[in-house]
């Protein structure tokens, strides 16, 4: 019987559980799991938004064979303009746990490019996961996204940090370290090298920090002022950043951010969107902050990182992660202290984003991508 | 092609050869099969036509087909 990828409809409802319960089943990854809502619980599509997501699914007779999302969003590309482009998210094809249905994943990365020639996916976990060699093998390019990362417990880190301690012999040397205090020692100097390398450390006593409950006319402000210094971005003015970062949270979800207003003599100068991660068996017991997202003028860049890192410090989480593309961000991760890891993030854009983009070279490191774009805070926190 | 594509020597491929057959048949050399078979035939494979791509032997016949079709 014919597949067909159609709109998610409450009528298919049933086939996705049915679709969720086979992945699960045969794969054993309980993370195997498509939307069982057909209308998003996150950026639900309404009039007049400006970034929403819709979900579509493979059909075959009354069984659902595969499924995907996309968010719609503007972005900025500086000298061209704002563009609607959509983000290829959380692409689920019944060829994982049954080899008849192989053709599935191209179907559904060639019907979303066909649904919007501007596309994009985000994170995906490395190169060497399907999607992005997917991606490559359909002219995507694709670039790293640096991951930026401050240990606050060393000990703890050096104890728990489960991605780093696979190998015995490694996990043998971190608890040598851990218990000896080498550990602490060498994480320190490594974090206080990475704060010498930057510029001298900003003046931060003159900043006022405080957590707002929504987005209005001063970040508006911001997002004009700023715009001009990325050369790729999603559009972060207020309208949208209400959308992205909703103060009412419903019970249902597990999102615990906040966003946080950088003021200098009483004048917003930039925003951040902090939080605690959710509990993430690669980081074992650890406490793991995150500053999702952020937004300033260049000048104001390392202040405002400055600003989340402290009130993240306050919470007393164990490490401090980011994702940041941009060169001034990066260095102002620096500047703070943080370390700069092995990143599975991945941008891949298609062909015709990628040329929108041109020159890539030249532009790649004016990008301001973090973690918050792509598929968002409900699947990585 | 489908030799090199899936990295198992030319004897060893068969009209019946598969997704079942060839280890190395998943979601991703499966793309690169449809990518492979429009740049070396000057095709456009539709969703049907790549869904039914199900085997070696039935690939053979869809590009058969399509290039009978194609005036030249």
């Amino acid at each position: 019987m014919a597949i067909s990828i159609q709109p998610y409809r409450q009528e298919h409802e049933p086939a996705v559980e049915e679709f969720n319960r086979r992945l699960q089943r045969l794969s054993g990854d309980p993370d195997l799991v498509f939307s069982k809502t057909a209308i998003p619980r996150w950026l639900a599509p309404a009039n007049h938004n400006p970034v929403w997501n819709e979900f579509f699914v493979a059909i075959e007779g009354s069984s659902v064979r595969g499924a995907y999302g996309l968010k719609q969003e503007m972005v900025v590309v500086r000298g061209k303009g704002t563009h609607r482009v959509a983000c290829y998210h959380h692409p689920l094809s019944e060829g994982i746990i049954d080899r008849s249905y192989a053709s599935v994943g191209a179907l559904l990365a060639r019907d979303a490019l066909a649904r919007q020639p501007l596309l994009y996916a985000l994170g995906m976990g490395g190169y060497e996961r399907p999607l992005p060699k997917m991606l490559k093998a359909l002219a995507f390019s694709l670039t790293p996204i640096p991951f930026y990362f401050r240990v606050m417990h060393p000990a703890k880190f050096l104890r728990e940090m489960q991605a780093l301690r696979q190998a015995r012999w490694r996990a043998v040397l971190m608890d040598v370290a851990a218990a000896t205090g080498t550990g602490w020692l060498a994480l320190k100097a490594a974090q206080r090298m990475s704060m010498l390398r930057g510029r001298p450390r900003d003046f931060v006593a003159d900043l006022a920090v405080e957590k707002v409950a929504a987005f209005s006319e001063w970040a508006d402000d911001l997002w004009d002022q700023a715009k001009d210094n990325v050369s790729f971005s999603a559009v972060r003015d207020a309208n949208t950043l209400r959308l992205l970062y909703p103060t009412q949270v419903r019970p249902d979800q597990v999102t615990s951010t906040r966003s946080l207003r950088v003021n200098r003599n009483g004048v917003a100068i930039g925003w951040a969107i902090v939080g605690e991660r959710r509990k993430d068996p690669k980081f074992g017991h650890m406490r793991v902050g995150s500053i999702v997202d952020c937004w300033a003028n260049p000048e104001n860049a390392a202040s405002i990182v400055q600003a989340a890192n402290q009130s993240l410090e306050k919470d007393g989480v164990d490490l401090i992660v980011s994702n940041q593309s941009h060169h001034v961000w990066c260095r102002a991760f620096e500047k703070a202290g943080f370390l700069k890891g092995p990143s599975t993030f991945i941008f891949a854009a298609s062909k015709q984003l990628t040329e929108l983009l041109q020159p890539l070279g030249q532009n790649r490191s004016s990008f301001h991508i973090t973690r918050a774009d792509g598929d968002g805070l409900p699947a990585n926190f | 092609m489908a030799s090199d594509l899936f990295g198992v020597p030319a004897e060893r491929i068969t009209a019946d050869s598969s997704p079942q057959t060839l280890e190395a048949w998943d979601s991703i050399q499966h793309l690169n099969l449809v990518l492979a078979v429009e740049e070396k035939f000057g095709v456009q494979l539709s969703p049907e036509e790549i869904e039914q791509m199900k085997s070696i032997g039935e690939t053979v016949k869809l590009v058969e087909s399509k290039l009978q079709a194609t005036p030249r």
